[in-house]
């Protein structure tokens, strides 16, 4: 059978010249057994246009970083075959994140403000001792907390959401699955009020509107939905249970980031 | 920091209105469906319509029930509304994202806020009539939907599909059961009762007939 002549659309655009308006350039392109969109992009950089910018590190959906929009769903460049697609293939940086150039977008920012925003660490006062051994852990548990941290942190899930698209505050599905993680962790001593304190509003668990869209489009196939149900119903039962534990809901999340264990 | 949000900040509240929205979605589509099975009687017979308008005009249950559904009815367009967005730019934002995901649920939630203020209006004329020829009566209403026939048409669809959807995000959002299966379910119960609706009109239609 033939190759199949591919068509690649691809969004131009330099934030550093903003002169040049933004645009879809065209690229002809020959398809092979096994063609990923990761060798497309260098092809198509090392033959037809070397200032495309775009991301790439492990090429093997672990990074997260060649995440883009693929004929309209959010995908690893990595792992997305050309074999799927129409002959005819459209691609645009992610949206939400902020636009480097082309295909490239600044995930690392965005991604490190959340984790400062919701303290995602382990918050403990035991103190660490490095010459014993292990605490040990029931499987069970083990496997929830290792679900969730599977997460690549490719931004799918954000820019697939509307709601993340339309509010810039809201934490998105990768937020609320990773403060999911620390929830099931029984080394992390926070209180459920403490919990509420970070995910329990508008740009957390309540804002989301069941869209979906990130569940449909993990590219690690995280249960988000499971996940942010999750969330959603331990932190309606502390809401509604009393207001026990450190529920201090005046205060804003941003300036108690790097706030202590204790 | 922004003073000004961080004193009207009240978590509590966010969680409050979260709560609102599911419970008030809940009591609108536990009473439309049974509103529904109730108007269906008509297909068997017309005096069992009648017996049952009777009754509960006879025990207030339409006194108690009638304003109590108005109050939700309202309330729910201000709490769940509160999620439309309201500028141009995120409606556009909130369109081309649609079309460009191509996803049922996405595209079913700009669908849901568009059936939503389509309802606002239909319901509120259909209320009005209602309660302007009270009692309730097979007459009444055949007289009435020869009347404004469209009305009751259209009003059938968006405000099942409404319902359905918004009963189906519900369960997503909350998580109690796997989505696919709850879709299903839902989506089979809303086509037994837009199928039942659209008989209960084609009855009502061949009364108003013998009665004109
Ligand atoms: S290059 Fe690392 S995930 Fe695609």
């Amino acid at each position: 059978m033939a190759n199949r002549n591919l068509k690649i659309n691809i969004f131009r655009y330099n934030p550093a010249e903003p002169e040049k308006k933004p645009s879809m350039a065209s690229y002809p392109f020959e398809e092979l057994p096994g063609l990923t969109m990761f060798t497309v992009l260098n092809r198509i950089r090392e033959e037809l246009d070397r200032t495309l910018v775009f991301d790439f590190v492990c090429r093997a959906a672990i990074c997260g970083s060649c995440a883009m929009i693929i004929n309209g769903k959010p995908r690893l460049a990595c792992k997305t075959l050309t074999k799927g697609l129409p002959k005819e293939i459209t691609l645009l940086p992610l949206p939400v994140f902020k636009l480097i150039g082309d295909l490239s977008v600044d995930t690392g920012t965005w991604f490190r403000h959340i984790s400062l925003k919701t303290e995602a660490w382990i918050h403990t006062s035991a103190k660490f001792d490095p010459t014993a051994v292990e605490e040990r852990m029931d499987n069970e548990t083990a496997l929830r907390i290792y679900e969730p941290e599977r997460c690549i942190e490719c931004g799918c899930c954000i820019a697939g959401c509307a709601t993340a698209n339309i509010r810039d505050d809201f934490m998105g599905a990768a937020t609320i699955n990773r403060v999911a993680r620390f929830m099931v962790d029984p080394r992390d001593e926070r209180t459920p009020g403490q919990y509420f304190d970070v995910i329990g509003c508008d740009e957390g668990t309540f804002g989301c509107m069941g869209l979906m869209a990130c569940d449909n489009n993990c590219p690690m196939e995280i249960p988000l939905q499971y996940q942010l149900a999750y969330v959603r119903r331990k932190m309606a039962a502390f809401g509604l249970g009393g207001w026990k534990g450190t529920g201090r809901t005046g205060e804003p999340q941003h300036h108690r980031a790097g706030r202590s264990a204790s | 920091m922004q003073v000004q949000r961080s004193i009207a900040r009240n978590q509590r509240m966010e969680l409050f209105l979260d709560m609102a929205e599911l419970v008030s979605g809940l009591l609108l589509v536990g009473f439309l469906w049974t509103h529904m099975i109730f108007v269906g009687t008509i297909i068997i017979n017309p005096n069992l319509f009648n017996a049952l308008a009777a009754g509960l005009d006879r025990y207030y249950l339409s006194y108690i029930g009638i304003p109590f559904i108005i109050v939700i009815f309202f309330s729910h367009l201000v709490i769940a509304g509160r999620r439309i967005p309201t500028r141009f730019q995120e409606q556009k934002i909130m369109w081309r994202h649609a079309s460009m995901l191509g996803e049922r649920d996405t595209w079913t939630w700009v669908f849901q806020a568009v059936t939503g203020m389509a309802i606002l209006v239909l319901a509120s004329i259909h209320m009005w009539v209602v309660i302007e020829n009270w009692p309730i009566s097979a007459v009444f209403s055949a007289l009435r939907v020869q009347r404004y026939l469209w009305l009751y048409l259209v009003l059938l669809f968006v405000g099942e599909f409404h319902a359905g959807t918004g009963l189906y995000r519900l369960f997503v959002k909350w998580g109690w059961f796997k989505r696919q299966s709850v879709f299903h379910v839902i989506e089979t119960i809303t086509v037994l009762i837009v199928v039942m609706g659209l008989g209960a009109l084609w009855v009502f239609l061949r009364l108003g007939v013998r009665v004109v």
